[in-house]
């Protein structure tokens, strides 16, 4: 990484935080049409052209809903949880990296906002932050059945975060580091398994902790099958029943911003980033790969939402500490004692 | 470098004036929050001193992981009446603020006036980052001097795990809570069972629930649900 | 101003002291709880600074073995205010004397 001024760091950031808040409203269009079609429907036909501008009705029509507080809530921690939501799920987007460097307008360009050599940690650590608010905004509500769902969306989150840090341990291992730029690099070598050359993208060597990563990430996320604390079939609408309006969005796009930002952490873990053919040479091509793989997760969150039904709360709970919990401890066990025993050679 | 000095100032001034907010808040969710927010600061102080491992584990277990438990016990504790700033004697206030700047002036001196003995050690921040960076150190020193306290904290981690789980089951506490089995506290001080005053003119809602005059929120008066068997529960004082 | 290790030794200083008398004044056992971590984090900030000024590692593994025990003692801990405050129905601090006499 190259030390550049620091102006030129916070455009990147800029540009990075702007793509991410388009990226999220569009997001909410893919999610419509691709649910309408696999429930055999059209989706967002009519505003503007195939329904491209329906984000932007959808916002002004949230901007232009009348803004409720209970009385009994309490204003300031009502006014801020939803923020807290938000604001972390962009955070953790500071650390993921679109490419390496580009040589443009005669500087070399560092094509992330910044890297961390705990980079992968941090990122936990912001999401763990994003717990804050819907514990707070439950609590706010002055509304039990908020209270209720609050706490049982964040015991859900802080167990299946858990697994989601420990199912990465393993990538740590073996990549030597926690810093996503130096894990992008490891992943552009090349893995030797038989007679067969593959890049040694994580999900070849670690495909078991590919797959807790994934459910961990949609249980994190509180999406479906996990979504039962805002189910709004069952709790009414969980922790955020008492927030109408703009403030409903907060939670709504920051459950959105998280989805995307996990599932660019997970190709960034697991599917090499932005590498792939040619994009060494050119750094565009290699956003645009980053873009495709991040697609690939995305649809897979929106087709588990299609597809399955809700789990019950205790089922949920039972399948993070029971289940998974001694998958990931096994997989990390595996793979230490596989790196052991071949003396660093396989892996 | 003065920017360094500027970012000291400003994460420690927030830090203290955090920490002063938690001392001084009523509302124990508020003092929580401030505690969070004070924590955040402490790991921004650990990336000053290099320790940026030391600054995301403090982010991932203190207010990821401790501090949601607390809030957790805070918001289902029973909590019908904080006897804070009623019945607190201003005696005890006082003495304790006193003693407060005497151990702080004692302690400034104390730290105006030190000196240092002994060879430094070995792990300047240029072998730290030859290293591989703050991790890959701390995972050195862990596994080679410090194995052994690692093995027993781990087992302390689980005895705690255990203690806390035999602590909190219910069959412990038998039945004298009588049928309030607490899951959510009934005498939530957030107002979910105090019954707000009626202003005239304003209808209070049926069961039958028929519309009212207004729409909610709009100086209408909710009246929230009482005790679920049906009979009124005590709100404010402590048990008499 | 150059910043040397006295302003991090000063600041941990003044956080732990802001600890002990929250401790020493309030009453509600949670808010005790609260500032005894208070407290327990500020010793942390020591240790981090007498590593870095010394060039070890040492401070900072006693930093992440109180953080590691201070997560232990929270579930305990919380777990008896539970049990006690349900049996004496009060977070009062000045309630829980039945070791007293």
């Amino acid at each position: 990484m190259n030390d550049q001024p620091i102006w030129l760091t916070f455009l990147v950031a800029f540009i990075i935080m702007n793509v991410l808040l388009i990226g999220m409203a569009y997001m909410t269009y893919f999610e419509r049409k691709v649910l309408a079609a696999m429930q055999d429907r059209m989706g967002p036909t009519r505003t503007g052209p195939a329904g491209l501008l329906q984000p932007i009705a959808d916002g002004i029509k949230l901007l232009s809903k009348e803004d409720l507080i209970p009385r009994a809530a309490d204003k300031w921690v009502f006014f801020f949880a939803p923020l807290v939501v938000f604001v972390s799920a962009i955070v953790t987007a500071a650390v993921i990296p679109f490419g390496q460097t580009a040589h443009l307008f005669g500087r070399d360009v560092n094509l992330y906002a910044t890297d961390l050599n705990v980079g992968a940690l941090f990122v936990m650590a912001v999401s763990g932050i994003g717990v804050y608010g819907i514990i707070l905004g439950a609590w706010a509500s002055a509304n039990r059945f908020s209270l209720l769902g609050g706490l049982r969306a964040a015991a859900q989150v802080v167990s299946y975060e858990l697994i989601l840090g420990l199912s990465l341990a393993g990538i740590f291992l073996l990549a030597g580091s926690l810093s996503l730029r130096e894990i992008v690099l490891e992943q552009q070598q090349n893995l030797s398994i038989g007679p067969l050359e593959i890049k040694n993208w994580y999900i070849f060597s670690q495909p078991l902790a590919f797959v807790i990563f994934l459910i961990a990430a949609v249980a994190e996320t509180n999406r479906a099958p996990f979504d039962l604390p805002e189910a709004e079939t069952e709790l009414i609408s969980g922790f955020h029943t008492e927030y109408s309006a703009f403030r409903f969005s907060f939670y709504f796009l920051g459950e959105y911003i998280a989805m995307i930002v996990i599932s660019l952490f997970a190709s960034t873990l697991f599917l090499g980033g932005p590498s792939g053919p040619g994009s060494e040479s050119h750094w565009w091509l290699g956003i645009i790969y980053l873009f495709f793989k991040t697609i690939i997760f995305l649809f897979f969150y929106v087709w588990l939402r299609a597809t399955l039904p809700r789990f019950r709360y205790d089922q949920l709970m039972g399948i993070a500490w029971k289940v998974l919990f001694p998958l990931v401890l096994l997989n990390l066990v595996v793979t230490a004692a596989i790196r052991l025993a071949s003396d660093g050679k396989l892996f | 470098m003065p920017w360094e000095t500027l970012i000291f100032f400003l994460v420690g001034a927030l830090a203290i004036l955090s920490a002063l907010g938690m001392v001084a808040m009523n509302n124990p969710v508020h003092s929580a929050i401030f505690l969070v927010i004070c924590f955040v600061q402490i790991a921004g102080i650990f990336v000053m001193l290099g320790a940026e491992y030391l600054a995301v584990i403090q982010i991932i277990v203190y207010t990821g992981a401790v501090m949601v438990l607390l809030l957790f016990v805070l918001m289902l504790v029973d909590m019908d009446d904080l006897p804070e700033f009623h019945t607190a004697e201003p005696l005890t206030r006082v003495i304790g603020t006193l003693l407060g700047v005497m151990l702080l002036i004692e302690v400034a001196i104390a730290i105006g006036t030190r000196t240092i003995s002994g060879a430094p050690g070995t792990d300047t921040p240029e072998a730290v980052a030859l290293v591989g960076g703050n991790t890959q150190a701390i995972g050195r020193v862990l596994y080679t001097k410090y194995l052994l306290p690692f093995e027993i904290i781990s087992m302390v981690l689980t005895v705690g795990v255990l203690g806390a789980i035999v602590l909190a089951l219910p069959e412990r506490l038998g039945l004298e809570a009588g049928r309030r089995r607490d899951t959510i506290s009934l005498g939530h001080p957030r107002g979910t069972d105090t019954v707000l005053p009626i202003e005239s003119g304003a209808e209070t809602a049926n069961l039958s629930g028929r519309s009212n005059a207004q729409p909610a929120g709009v100086g209408r008066t909710l009246i929230m649900a009482t005790d679920p068997d049906d009979q009124p529960v005590k709100v404010g004082g402590r048990r008499s | 101003m150059e910043l040397t290790a006295n302003y991090f030794l000063g600041l941990s200083a003044a956080l732990f002291i802001i600890g002990l008398m929250g401790v020493l004044i309030r009453r509600n056992v949670l808010i005790i709880f609260l500032c005894v971590e208070l407290m327990t984090a500020a010793v942390g900030i020591t240790f981090v600074t007498f590593s870095r000024e010394t060039n070890t590692l040492d401070g900072q593994a006693f930093a992440l073995f109180s953080i590691a025990v201070a997560a232990a003692e929270a579930a305990v801990g919380l777990a008896l205010i539970l049990a006690m405050s349900r049996r004496t129905r009060s977070v009062d601090i000045d309630d829980f004397r039945s070791l007293k006499d």
